[in-house]
């Protein structure tokens, strides 16, 4: 690319140098010049519709917008005149006539925002605030920069409604100036297209198609659009009286594997909202509806737990730190190495799991120490490790000319990866989709292979087939893709998770790597658990050891005796994450950052260590209170391999604690050695001692540096251990684990807008099968097969295709195999 | 046997098919296709919007926010009677928008809408270019001259 050309212009009687293609905006910017305006924003196109940047520019007729008009060589501009003012002042009038605009023009102003003295009764406590962006709305910034005082037009409100039916945010049009910010935010940036001008002159509005609210037009509630609001008309639900924040937090989002750099706003001792960070290697700018709006929440329920607890029979009672590391101390020192388990939750940081495996290696002297993570992938975890090992940045996204999506659906979760897939098509690259039903990107897939379920593997071997040996495939549709795909020169696999659960699991992810290795492609696999990778490198799994060493591995088992000063032991143990679907009891069962499981008590002891009381589950003996993500210091490992810092913005409520604090705490109180850590460095020291990338990150410039997975050990990974079922039936059932999971809840559990969105416990059939069997929306649906029957409410689903069902649950452990051929009939109350 | 799993997906129905034959699925062809559309169908369907969003590849709400500009296109079924009120000078000056207003309260609607029952359409034209018969009032392309109240009711009655 040559130099940019360089101009020179007189803006304001000043001679400045600019370079050609710079709009007027950006030079007088640069040179310190400050012109007014509201529809500009850096990152989006230049709009010229507010009109606030009108200059006077020589020999051009009328006032041209600066943000939109080009600078010249030899321009003359002026960006203060008389003229302009005036024009500016009449424009800005015109705005504040349909503009609810008290906050900005009354005569009581000044006074009201200290003693809010007014003649209406409601303003006498409250002041009269319709609009929560007061202090923090850039029309009012403008508004009183030009010291308008005044309206001279006829006021013609608009009186809209307000709109509260979406989640997460509302929106009240009669705030809004048609800056069209969140416009083309939603158009140029996210390219999720919901957001468009309706109508035209005085009834244009800002909305989706007809009458459709945002989750019928297929939002994904990333929140950009509130965002980029310049005034009150977007706002979130949960933040919108907060006022303003007063300090900022970079950290990681907890959501998924992709790992979002979040900015958290605190106020206080609060998170009072969540905002992307500019980080140029994750997410660049952008957040799923998960990092925006679930954050804030999860962490501030009023429900948290804040001091831990005893049950004296079955009344819960408040203890003291000191008394329940003793109760739990007293328990645990008792029971046999084969008694004793813990499940540990993937969401926790890496810290947090290299203490909960350490604590059950050392201070209990057994190996059943387990993750979820091994029940989500079931028999095909080692093949995801396999694929977690060929895994490429999502830098390759961007880079890509071919993008084969395996099951994917990123309009709620992972929906910045949605983002960097729309904007490679729009670059030109191709997307071709794999997924049984209708998803985020079955627009423009081109093809969409869409499998009936349980075919899903055999197209993949056919793909896979069709790329290697050139063999044409009876499926059209896979005969293009196969010819997209060696056509293509930097392809690359996104995998999601929609087949994970599915019996053809193993099959599916074989086939992917087969297809990787005959294209040359990379493959992103896309966890949904934040920390899979770290609780894989901490060693959280039976059969793992720190560094994801095998259990076997003697160079691993040496270094960790010496680091350790213990012995190790080598027993297997026959318990795992299988075990509690299973029903098998043990004595004492440590849930960390999990639930127990639905059904009877899974153990003699059970102690429950969370953010939130494990309501409607079975009674914990012993509940302990931990610190949530934005309470605590430490780090995780992203799907990509990178090690991301997670910081503390505020204090744990009451006396939550820290997870690896508690744990070592209990320890101290065992008399075990080696668990006197201090603080999360500490640990990270002992831990770069036995994990290989812990001790890189150390090291200069080796920070969130992205690693394929390196652990060299295996899971002896099972398929859903139940007893297969076969049986005959006119519709196909598939199950799905739900993946909105934080520390064993499903997000809906806590956070109310995404009980709209992210939906578990519910089948989901398609309208025209649901009227035949004469079912409505919320009926109880029975689904059954052989003599096993299971009742789910009924959810109707225009997108599911006809003749199959599709249950997403936090147990899934339901039905084997998975799809299954079942019958359904109308559950009766 | 439920095994048509392709229903969300099924390719466009035959009429869509005819009617975007002529086009090469580009986004400059929207109008013309919206124009199309409303020619074929009378009015842009939510059903329309799906299928020319799959057609052209761009979201319901784009397309929408598009054909929402231009006061030509409508977006529910127009009534089988038709019915224009003129509302130019002349006609408004001898009581045109008494006429409509005895429209509008008969059959419960506004300029626009289709009557519930589907059977008349209610819109207003802007001078039809016949100001000396005024106040004018159009039924099915039938010019009815010096329209008044009274007899706006027969017409409607007849038409039922």
């Amino acid at each position: 690319m040559s130099e940019p050309t360089a101009i020179t212009l007189t803006i304001d009687n000043r001679t400045l140098t600019a370079h050609k293609g710079q709009t007027l905006l950006e030079v007088a910017r640069a040179n310190g010049i400050e012109i007014p305006t509201l529809c500009f924003l850096e990152g989006l196109s230049p709009h010229g519709g507010c009109r606030m940047c009108i200059v006077e520019v020589e020999g051009v007729r009328n006032l041209p917008t600066a943000c939109t008009t080009p600078a010249e060589d030899g321009m003359i501009v002026r960006t203060r005149t008389a003229q302009i003012e005036a024009q500016r002042a009449d424009i800005l009038q015109l705005f504040l006539s349909e503009h609810t605009s008290s906050c900005l023009v009354c005569d009581e102003k000044t006074e009201c925002k200290e003693f809010m003295p007014t003649i209406r009764k409601a303003g006498v406590t409250t002041g009269c605030r319709y609009c929560p962006k007061d202090g923090q709305c850039e029309l009012q910034a403008v508004t009183e920069k030009m010291g308008i005082t005044n309206i001279d037009y006829p006021i013609a409100y608009r009186g809209l409604r307000v709109e509260t039916e979406d989640p997460f945010y509302d929106r009240d049009y009669n705030l809004c100036i048609l800056c069209g910010r969140c416009v083309r935010m939603c158009q140029e940036v996210r390219t999720a297209n919901v957001l468009a001008y309706k109508n035209r002159g005085r009834k244009a509005i800002i909305g989706p198609a007809f009458k459709r609210t945002h989750l019928e037009a297929g939002c994904e509630f990333c929140g950009a659009c509130v965002a980029v609001c310049p005034t009150g008309s977007l706002r979130e639900k949960a933040r919108a009286w907060e006022g303003k924040p007063e300090r900022e937090e970079i950290t990681t989002c907890t959501f998924c594997g992709v790992g979002c750099q979040l900015r958290l706003l605190v106020k206080g001792d609060r998170v009072i909202g969540s905002l992307p960070a500019e980080d140029a290697l994750v997410n660049r700018g952008q957040l799923c509806v998960k990092g925006r709006f679930c954050n804030t929440e999860l962490v501030n329920g009023h429900q948290r737990i804040r001091n831990p607890y005893a049950m004296e029979g079955d009344i819960p009672k408040e203890i003291s730190w000191e008394h329940a590391a003793a109760l739990a101390a007293e328990q645990l020192s008792v029971c046999a190495p084969e008694d004793f388990a813990m499940l540990a939750s993937s969401n926790l940081c890496t810290e947090d799991l290299y203490i909960a495996q350490k604590f059950t290696r050392v201070a209990m002297k057994s190996n059943q120490v387990d993750t979820t993570a091994r029940t989500f992938y079931g028999g095909a975890f080692n093949a995801y490790l396999d694929l977690m090992a060929l895994g490429v940045p999502l830098s390759a996204v961007h880079e890509a000319d071919l993008l084969l999506a395996v099951g994917l659906d990123s309009r709620f979760g992972r929906s910045v990866v949605g983002v960097a897939l729309r904007g490679a098509v729009k670059r030109g690259a191709k997307v071709v989709s794999i997924h049984p039903r209708s998803h985020s990107y079955s627009l423009f897939a081109d093809p969409w292979i869409q499998p009936r379920p349980g075919e899903e593997a055999g197209i993949l071997e056919d793909l896979a087939h069709a790329v290697k040996a050139g063999e044409s495939s009876p499926n059209p549709e896979v005969d293009r893709a196969a010819q997209l795909l060696k056509a293509a020169q930097r392809p690359i696999i996104l995998l999601g998770s929609e087949f994970m659960q599915y019996t053809s699991a193993s099959r599916v992810l074989d086939a992917v790597r087969a297809l990787a290795r005959a294209l040359g492609a990379g493959v992103m696999p896309l966890p949904p658990q934040n920390n899979l990778q770290g609780s894989l490198l901490a060693g959280a799994y039976p059969e793992l050891l720190p560094g994801g060493a095998a259990l076997a591995d003697a160079a691993q088992r040496t270094r960790m005796e010496a680091v350790w000063g213990a012995g190790l032991p080598t027993e297997l143990g026959d318990w795992n994450a299988w075990s509690l679907p299973e029903g098998k009891r043990t004595k004492v069962l440590y849930l960390l950052g999990e639930l127990p499981p639905q059904g009877p008590k899974p153990a003699d002891f059970l102690i429950f260590q969370n953010i939130y009381p494990p309501a409607g589950f079975s009674v914990p003996d012993l509940v302990l209170p931990a610190a949530a993500s934005t309470e605590v210091d430490g780090t995780f490992v992203n799907g990509e391999g990178r090690i991301q810092p997670v910081r503390r913005a505020v204090a744990p409520p009451g006396n939550a604690r820290p997870d690896w604090e508690i744990l070592c705490h209990i320890a101290r109180k065992m008399g075990v050695p080696g668990f006197d850590f201090k603080n999360v460095t500490e640990i990270r020291e002992e831990m770069a001692h036995l994990i290989e990338v812990y001790r890189e990150d150390g090291e200069e410039d080796g920070a969130r540096r992205p690693r394929p997975y390196s652990g060299t050990g295996r899971l002896s990974a099972t398929v859903c251990p139940l007893p297969e079922v076969s049986g005959a039936g006119e519709f196909l059932l598939t199950v799905n684990a739900v993946e909105h999971i934080h520390r064993g809840f499903p997000l809906s559990a806590w956070v109310e807008g995404s009980k709209a969105l992210l939906t578990e416990g519910l089948l989901e059939i398609n309208p025209a099968d649901a009227t035949e069997a004469g079912i409505c929306q919320g009926d109880s649906l029975a689904v059954s097969v052989g003599n096993i029957e299971h009742v789910w409410p009924a959810k109707l689903f225009r997108d599911q295709p006809r003749g199959t069902l599709n249950a997403s649950l936090r147990e899934w452990a339901t039905f084997s195999p998975n799809p299954l051929p079942v019958r359904i009939r109308k559950a009766h109350v | 046997m439920g095994c048509d799993t392709r229903t969300s997906t099924s390719a466009a129905p035959a009429e869509y098919r005819d009617l975007f034959q002529e086009f090469k699925g580009q986004e400059g062809e929207l109008i013309t296709i919206l124009v199309r559309v409303q020619e074929r169908f009378g009015y842009i369907s939510e059903e329309s919007l799906k299928q020319i969003s799959r057609f052209l590849k761009l979201s319901e709400n784009q397309i929408f926010g598009v054909a929402s500009f231009f006061s030509k296109f409508r977006f529910d079924a127009p009534g089988t009677t038709s019915i224009k009120v003129c509302m130019g000078t002349a006609c408004h000056v001898h009581g045109g928008s008494q006429l409509s207003d005895a429209v509008g309260w008969r059959l419960g609607i506004n300029f626009g809408q289709a009557s519930r029952d589907g059977r008349f359409d209610f819109q207003r034209v802007n001078c039809i270019g016949a100001c000396a018969l005024a106040p004018v009032v159009v039924v099915n392309e039938q010019v009815h001259a010096r329209a008044m109240v009274t007899s706006m009711q027969e017409l409607l009655e007849s038409h039922e």
